[in-house]
């Protein structure tokens, strides 16, 4: 979910920008120290981020039948980690603004701390902390893409409320009102997208593991396992 | 199932010629005037002026600009209703206490901020779907490239540009295919079919990106892209046109500052 040009107002827009630039520069000194170690890196990075664009730009078969979009990101931290996955989603950010006109130039800040570091943040944290235990592979690559896009959205709410806070209840109550009228599509949205990008994974690991085991997704006998179980 | 890119319309706008800087002048300037604005007026005045000169100078259809505006309206039409019930001040024409911390109401104030925030959601977008169409992302990356923006960050989005494509292609044959072997008929199938075809396709790019590093490789890469931008040329008319939208845009912001819908002030 994206917040739209001229929403915010101009402080709100600075604010969220200066919190997003932080990370976003770890992120690039982060991006430039894999390359050096690992040239073959930048292609594979870049065919991510294209693959992220284009799955945002895809409307998913949706519930609620409006147009939902998935955001892609949690299978990109999970495989990157968050910090690189918010460079790339940044850049995709700015594409999807300048291709589709979805979200803004302004609110770019905002959209990339929801969509580009708190959601993918999330999702990582869900998967580092699983990742290791006897849970089914897939489940945990579902919790993290559905958390990422869940956290996604309660901060893009969180950042519409403390723009614009109830008279009654300041913050908190235009907090809960903002994430009521945005469930009925964001919910069903990332139950969706979590299934999809699990079986996405599981995908890869049917016919293409060795991408997964070059970037130590997850350890070699738990993919092993898990193919010759299909 | 996938929408229409805005690059391909860029490519061959109208303004196409203009110097880049001005018209990312005209369009961040028109975003920012929206913000600073304390007035419904100034954003649809930007807005109309702005939609003139892409409906006639830059020559976009009425259909293709008008399809843009569904995304934003819907989104902009959800959340001005919170913001309307939410906020107060002024005369209370309808108002609702379920609870003690929670209250809804609908009062001129309210309805003066919400009507105010959709319409600056329309002049942002009408100065964002400006630079979208009439600025094509190859002359961007000039831009980029000129304001000191990272050499890693700047590689990395050409080849997301370049992949944008190559992924795209093969995803619509994929999806294709799938729909004429009936792929999308119930819900579960097309989530199956959806998944199917994200995930082929994901493969399908990533084989397709260690192939091209092969061939940069062959082609003595080292680690460097080279931009090889047009300059375009500025000329006084764009330049005055500009100028002229820009100083009226901020008389507008400067005049109608006190003017709201419901009881104008002072």
């Amino acid at each position: 979910m994206h917040i739209m040009e001229g929403f915010l107002p101009l402080y709100w827009a600075v604010i969220w920008w200066i919190i997003a630039l932080p990370s976003l520069i770890f992120g690039i000194y982060q991006l430039k120290k894999i390359l050096e170690a690992d040239r073959e890196a930048l292609p594979l990075l870049g065919v991510t981020g294209g693959f992220i664009f284009i799955l945002s730009s895809l409307k998913l078969p949706s519930v609620t039948g409006s147009c939902s979009h998935p955001t892609g990101t949690g299978l990109s931290a999970i495989c990157f980690g968050p910090w690189i996955t918010s460079v790339i989603c940044a850049i995709v950010l700015l594409f999807q603004s300048l291709f589709l006109a979805h979200g803004g130039l302004s609110v770019l800040g905002a959209n990339i701390v929801s969509m580009g570091i708190v959601g993918p943040l999330a999702g990582y944290i869900v998967y580092r902390a699983l990742r290791d235990t006897r849970l089914n592979m897939y489940l945990v690559v579902f919790l993290a893409c559905a958390l990422a896009d869940l956290f996604t959205y309660f901060t893009t709410s969180l950042e519409l409320a403390l723009a614009y806070p109830a008279e009654v209840g300041g913050i908190a109550s235009s907090f809960v009102l903002f994430m009521g009228i945005f469930a009925v599509t964001q919910v069903p949205l990332a139950i969706v997208e979590g299934v999809v990008l699990a079986l996405v994974f599981k995908y890869i690991v049917q016919l293409k593991p060795d991408i997964l085991l070059r970037l130590k997704v997850f350890p070699e006998e738990k993919i092993r396992a898990a193919r010759s179980e299909a | 199932m996938y929408e229409e890119f805005l690059e391909d319309i860029a490519q061959t706008n109208g303004l196409r010629g203009v110097n880049t800087y001005l018209k990312l002048i005209a369009g961040i300037g028109a975003i920012l005037l929206c913000l600073l604005s304390t007035s419904y007026i100034p954003p649809l005045f930007i807005a109309s002026v702005l939609s003139m000169a892409i409906l006639y100078l830059a020559r976009i259809e009425l259909r293709t600009y008008g399809e843009l505006f569904i995304v934003p309206f819907s989104f902009a039409v959800m959340s001005v209703v919170v913001i309307v019930l939410l906020s107060g001040g002024g005369e209370v024409y309808w108002s609702w206490n379920p609870l003690p911390w929670f209250s809804l109401s609908i009062t001129s104030e309210s309805i003066n901020e919400g009507f105010f925030v959709f319409c600056r959601v329309i002049g942002g977008m009408s100065g964002l779907i400006f630079i979208a169409v009439t600025t094509p992302m190859t002359d961007l990356f000039v831009v980029m490239k000129q304001f000191r923006i990272p050499e890693v960050v700047l590689d990395l989005a050409m080849i997301i540009y370049r992949s944008i494509f190559m992924i795209m292609e093969q995803l619509k044959q994929t999806y294709q295919a799938q729909v004429m072997r009936l792929g999308y008929g119930s819900f579960r199938e097309s989530i199956q079919s959806f998944a199917t075809m994200c995930g082929s396709v994901f493969i399908a790019s990533w084989e397709s990106g260690e192939d091209l590093i092969r061939a940069m490789d062959a082609r003595c890469y080292s680690g460097k892209f080279a931009i090889l931008g047009e300059t375009r040329p500025v000329e006084f008319l764009p330049v005055l046109a500009v100028a002229v939208f820009l100083i009226l845009s901020s008389l507008v912001v400067v005049i109608s500052r006190n003017i709201t819908l419901i009881g104008a002030g002072p």
